[in-house]
């Protein structure tokens, strides 16, 4: 089993298949680390819609809110780690700094088109993480 | 001090002028386009871009915020320069920089927080109707080429970022698209159709305007409105700044500042501008977070047109207006659909009203304002709901008041109470209110006294200690009745 796991996840409801799929790669003792990348796009969209800081904080914690309450019902210890930054360099830079066995993200599932126009981050990550990636489809 | 001075500089130099060459190299398309749209040459634009991102690089207040010549204050400033010419324009510009140190040193930036987040979304999603809108005349009904271009600059700069990010895309559409206008030739309008390129730095002179009071009253509205509108949108990139780099930052310094850069650009041909969303997410997204990504952006840029200036007149124009068509789609915000649908109605009609306002009267400021003045009056009627409601207890009458209490809400308070003659004390249970000013205190009293005309005891209870200090102080109810 792996002692340190790290879950990309953004809140939506692909990350918490994500989520689910790394209990299979757990046991008591495993940390899991919940990585959240905040662009400089989502802190546009953050500013517009929430106006005290503290609120804006309180909402990202919401969103992976269901994530933390799985480990949380499973017994398995976990953090959240909120990195800024373009989402698929972050990612590989935590995957690639020695502190983790795994990576486990999910995709979102786009078409060629959506791919060649938005980017796929697991597609990104996949390709340059140094640890292994499991992509949750 | 000197620490300071590292940090805001000097930490990581490598990638903050990496990104400062991206930026430049995506602010002269814009610059250009900016220019076109207020109606001047394109070096007012450019020559603006780099004054106001090099001043601002040293009194601004957000390290890693890009401020440049920008589309909100060139919209703005468009019926002036058709009326009176570019004089006029940098005459405004001038006192559009007095205006913002003025409210800078009286500390407006904290005034900020009174301009909801729905009349800032209004904000945005005017401003890019209004860039996108003032495009059309470039795009249509001009020639099939144009619309080929246009197309064609449109697909690179949405697709190639996905493959290749080392260079802005909307750069590469510039230089590929002109490349070939200027080996094949095509039925476009090109930038020198709409004015020259100097290639040479700015200098120093003064306006060509009287300096008299009728002057003055020509371009006081303007530069009222460019200060404001360009203070809204700063501070608005300073907070998405702020929060992409999770770093604090002095609004008033950034105010200040702003009010330097236009001052000082004024007297060197520039036209007014301010911080960029757009251009403050790109620098922060390739990694800048100093002062030196700012600074670089504005002095690679002038470097550009010094080295490239000739090429400029020849930029074909449907390219420019598919990348303003980029930059107010980026400007959009994407969200507001969901806001529409979630939001409280009057947030809603806030947001709505902001958009309407500016697309009626081609002004930011109006409706920022008009925005602000609705929220704040749907703020006081929210607020002035008071609730009172009546308990009959075994021994005592109880009315308990739920609300703020203030100037606009006792009318409503008084007119929820049935003054009758009960066989029980009265209780006044003021838990979940608050008493705010001198006329709640008289409401009080007026209560209290309307109840013992009918001939009851009255109590006031639970007045929490603000309220209870302000009854003491105003009020002609005496120690007997508060318990």
């Amino acid at each position: 089993m792996y002692k340190n796991i790290l879950l990309a996840a953004d809140g939506s409801d692909n990350s918490f298949r994500a989520a689910e799929e790394s209990l299979n790669f757990i046991n008591g003792e495993t940390e899991i680390t919940i990585i959240n990348v905040i662009d400089a796009e989502t802190s546009k969209n953050d500013v517009l819609h929430s106006s005290p800081s503290e609120s804006i904080i309180h909402k990202r914690k919401e969103k992976l809110a269901k994530i933390v309450e799985l480990y949380e019902t499973n017994k398995i210890s976990c953090n959240i780690r909120f990195e800024h930054g373009t989402p698929n360099e972050t990612v590989v830079s935590a995957a690639n700094s020695g502190s983790y066995q795994l990576v486990v993200l999910g995709s979102r599932g786009l078409n060629t088109l959506q791919e060649m126009v938005m980017g796929s981050v697991s597609h990104k990550v996949a390709k340059r993480s140094n640890i292994p990636v499991v992509i949750v489809k | 001090m000197v620490e300071k001075f590292k940090r805001e500089w000097l930490t990581a130099p490598g990638t903050n002028i990496l990104a400062g060459i991206v930026v430049a190299l995506a602010l002269i398309p814009e610059a250009i386009a900016f220019s076109i749209i207020a109606g001047v040459d394109p070096m007012v634009g450019l020559y603006a871009s780099f004054l106001i991102a090099v001043i601002i690089s040293f009194v601004g207040g957000r390290p890693a915020m890009i401020s440049a010549a920008t589309g909100a204050i060139a919209l703005l400033v468009t019926p002036l320069v058709s009326e009176y010419g570019v004089d006029y324009l940098l005459a405004a510009t001038i006192l559009m920089g007095v205006i913002q140190i003025i409210l800078g040193i009286l500390k407006v930036g904290k005034l900020m927080k009174f301009i909801p987040n729905s009349v800032m979304i209004g904000f945005v999603n005017a401003l890019a109707i209004m860039i996108f809108m003032s495009q059309l005349e470039h795009i249509f009904g001009i020639s099939i080429d144009t619309y080929i271009y246009v197309i064609i600059t449109l697909f690179i700069v949405y697709v190639v970022p996905r493959f290749f990010k080392k260079i802005p895309a909307p750069l590469i559409a510039l230089v590929v698209l002109t490349s070939i206008y200027l080996i094949f030739g095509s039925n476009v309008g090109t930038v020198g159709d709409l004015g020259d390129i100097d290639r040479s730095l700015p200098s120093f002179f003064l306006p060509d305007v009287p300096f008299t009071m009728e002057t003055l009253m020509i371009i006081l509205p303007y530069s009222v409105s460019m200060a404001l509108v360009g203070l809204v949108e700063s501070l608005l990139t300073a907070r998405i700044v702020d929060n992409a780099t999770d770093t604090y930052s002095s609004k008033n310094r950034e105010s200040r500042g702003q009010g330097i850069a236009n001052f000082v650009t004024g007297f060197f041909g520039g036209m007014g501008g301010c911080a960029m969303i757009g251009q403050s997410v790109i620098n922060v997204r390739s990694g800048a977070t100093t002062r030196l990504s700012t600074f670089t952006a504005g002095v690679f840029l002038m470097f550009l047109i010094i080295v490239l200036g000739e090429w400029v007149v020849q930029i074909p124009m449907p390219i420019l207006a598919g990348i303003m068509v980029m930059v107010s789609i980026g400007t959009f915000d994407w969200g507001s659909f969901r806001f529409l649908q979630k939001a409280p109605r009057t947030d809603a009609f806030v947001m709505l009203i902001t958009v309407i306002i500016v697309l009626m009267t081609d002004n930011l400021a109006i409706g920022v304002i008009v925005g602000v003045v609705f929220s704040a009056l749907f703020f006081a009627t929210k607020i002035s709901k008071v609730d009172v409601h009546l308990e009959e207890l075994a021994d005592t009458v109880t009315l308990r008041f739920a609300g703020q209490i203030f100037f606009a809400s006792i009318d409503t308070t008084i007119e929820q109470i049935e003054f009758k003659k009960y066989d029980k004390p009265v209780q006044l249970d003021f838990s979940r209110a608050h008493l705010w000013d001198d006329s709640a205190v008289d409401a009080v009293d007026t209560i209290v006294r309307k109840f013992e005309e009918k001939g009851n005891t009255v109590y006031v209870h639970q007045l929490n200690a603000d309220s209870r200090k302000i009854v003491k102080e105003l009020s002609q109810i005496n120690e007997q009745h508060l318990t």
